[in-house]
């Protein structure tokens, strides 16, 4: 078990800054994903504490200790890969005692840790064949069991479930969690699936650019992202993010005022969970676009002069595309964005009170 | 009805590709068997009338042969271990290293090769005379290793870029050295690499005939090319018989490696190392 902590890590390529300056620390025992899309850094990251990529400034520590020059056999850690990177020419007996085998375990002790692992990860029938005799899923396990025999203090898993079915990945995303819990090592898993990263971890690190966009926990990052790029990475439907424009403490979607808000008056970006939108008594006149029945509901696309958004709706929901409805969305949920920068205002919404302009304009 | 006049097509195309690399061999072994007056006979035969194995005997009673044999395979295994040895270790460097150069000598390596080897012989064979090497077999072994060792390079750089570098990556997190890693790991999946290398340069190193000619004039050094050439083909005379019979022997080690090697080589080829 070991906290783990980043300072000022960076890492270039030539003259190309691959992941820049990250600061972050997680307690022993957390379960940290690195979340972001293809190309940001996050398996970089991994690499960097695994020690197969040397920071280009900056320093990992481990409980305190900084490990920039301690190689990867003697970081004590455990890695997954996405490839699973097995070793071929060797039976999966061989493959998980690799491992302790590297470390002058004794022979007796070796086949009874085997054994061992191989029970819990129901690779018993196995033990006698090689990587390429086995399916995708069973490579995963073994891969798994080649991390497990070991008791590293750091488990780091890159993208480890990436390669199998959706079912498959399900049940292995729950199996994960409960290993984790059982075992309580300190996790660091990349994956640039959001549902992964906010299923199973305890601290997520989302990463874009090289950059650390927000550290925080699931509930965090999805409630209160940091800004615009988190937003809208995190959630399925994603987040809509409308214009928008702060009058005197109204906030105006296309004319008409979407809630009340605390933020400066100027232009904004709002951002919309699907989850937030509901159809039918709102005052903002649209056109359904697009419905999507998913089974459980249904998503519903509004599009008008504010733009897009996408709606949770039930899943008897009746409407077709080309109906007028009206929407509203639940104000204290909405999310404001700096115009340019993006960056969260983090300024609170309320439902409407009182007369609207268009009211009054009406009432004129 | 037409495929099946298309399969016959093929397979006549094939038999006869065949007869026409076997027919040569075929004759070569059917002539060693022959006694010397049917090898001259104006009414020739594909097989022998009366076999003989006295051609044999006469090389290898009577003449260096067994000499030129030892020679051969001493030059050709000692090149091939020194090929080996070098190509997989630069091969693991041009693959694996990062370093600043690492394409330059990668591609001067590769020059090297596509320079035609007579170009090189006779500075080859002045610096073997500074060095005090000429007319030794180890002469022969640096001038064979100098031009397989280029190749030999790339045709394993190539073959170890292509096995996954996570593998390796996996057991040195495993807690492997570098060394281990290398041996555990990477050595196994380039095996049919080294092997087809170490075959190609054993074939190369056996069977070369201009470099033996011009570094080597001592008859105790000559590998069989030169040898049996000098021994049996003069310009007023060819020893047919012997000759045949020579070439029948200098055959037999490399078909006798290659039929113990070919399962080798196609075996690993398939091994899936990773998921892809």
């Amino acid at each position: 078990m070991a906290s783990i902590a980043f300072e000022g890590l960076t890492k270039r390529f030539g003259t190309t800054d691959v992941v820049r300056g990250i600061d972050l620390a997680v307690p022993s025992g957390a379960f940290l994903s690195l979340l972001g899309p293809s190309g940001c850094g996050k398996s970089t990251l991994l690499r960097m504490l695994a020690g197969l990529e040397n920071p280009s400034e900056g320093r990992i520590l481990f409980d305190g200790e900084v490990v920039n020059d301690v190689p990867p056999g003697r970081r004590d850690i455990a890695m997954v890969f996405q490839s699973y990177a097995l070793y071929p020419h060797m039976t999966v007996a061989q493959n998980i005692a690799y491992p302790l085998r590297k470390r002058g375990v004794k022979r007796a002790e070796r086949d009874a840790a085997v054994a061992r692992v191989a029970a819990m990860l129901q690779l018993d029938a196995l033990l006698a064949r090689r990587p390429r005799e086995l399916s995708g899923g069973q490579q995963q396990r073994v891969a798994l069991g080649r991390a497990l025999v070991r008791d590293p203090r750091i488990f780091l898993l890159d993208e480890p479930l990436s390669n199998l079915d959706a079912t498959l990945r399900s049940l292995m995303r729950s199996e994960l969690v409960a290993l984790h819990r059982r075992i309580g090592r300190t996790m660091v898993y990349v994956t640039h699936d959001q549902l992964e990263a906010m299923t199973m971890s305890t601290h997520v690190a989302v990463i874009d650019g090289g950059v650390l966009q927000q550290f925080g926990s699931p509930a965090d990052v999805y409630r209160r992202p940091a800004n615009r790029m988190v937003a809208g990475f995190i959630g399925t439907p994603a987040m809509a993010f409308l214009d928008g424009v702060v009058a005197a403490g109204r906030l105006l979607v296309a004319g008409d005022v979407l809630s009340m808000t605390g933020a400066a008056d100027g232009a904004v970006t709002i951002g919309v969970r699907a989850e937030d939108v509901t159809i039918g008594d709102g005052r903002i006149a649209a056109r359904v676009s697009h419905v999507e029945a998913v089974g459980h509901e249904t998503l519903v696309t509004l599009e008008g002069g504010f733009g897009r958004v996408t709606a949770r709706a039930a899943a008897d929901c009746a409407l077709v595309p080309g109906d007028a409805v009206a929407w509203a969305a639940r104000a204290e949920r909405l999310h404001l964005f700096d115009h340019r920068s993006g960056v969260s205002l983090d300024a609170p919404c309320s439902p409407v009170r009182g007369p609207t302009p268009r009211d009054e304009q009406q009432d004129g | 009805m037409k495929g099946r006049l298309a399969r016959w097509g093929w397979s006549l195309f094939a038999w006869g590709l065949i007869l026409l690399v076997a027919a040569p061999l075929v004759w070569m072994v059917a002539t060693s068997l022959k006694p010397e007056d049917e090898v001259f006979s104006l009414e020739p035969a594909l097989l022998p009338e009366e076999p003989t194995l006295e051609h044999y005997a006469t090389l290898l009673t009577e003449t260096g042969f067994a000499g030129y044999f030892a020679n051969s395979a001493t030059i050709a295994t000692a090149t091939t271990v020194v090929v080996v040895v070098l190509a997989v270790l630069g091969a693991f460097s041009l693959a694996r290293l990062r370093y600043r150069g690492r394409e330059t000598i990668a591609s001067a390596v590769l020059l090297c090769y596509m320079l035609p080897s007579v170009v090189l012989i006779i500075p080859l064979y002045l610096m073997m005379v500074k060095l005090g090497l000429a007319n030794t077999i180890a002469s022969l072994v640096i001038a064979y290793t100098s031009f397989a060792l280029p190749y030999a390079l790339w045709l394993l750089r190539t073959f170890m870029a292509a096995i996954p570098a996570e593998i390796e990556q996996a057991a040195l997190i495993d807690g492997a050295s570098r060394m281990g890693a290398f041996f555990d790991v990477l050595l196994p999946q380039a095996l049919p690499g080294i092997i087809s290398t170490a075959l190609f340069t054993f074939i190369l190193a056996w069977n070369e005939y201009l470099f033996a000619l011009v570094l080597v004039n001592a008859d105790d050094v000559r590998p069989l090319t030169t040898g049996v050439m000098t021994m049996l083909v003069s310009g007023f005379n060819i020893e047919w018989s012997l000759l045949m019979a020579a070439s029948v022997m200098m055959s037999v080690p490399l078909i006798i490696i290659l039929a113990f090697l070919q399962g080798y080589l196609v075996k690993g080829f398939g091994a899936g190392a990773v998921k892809g």
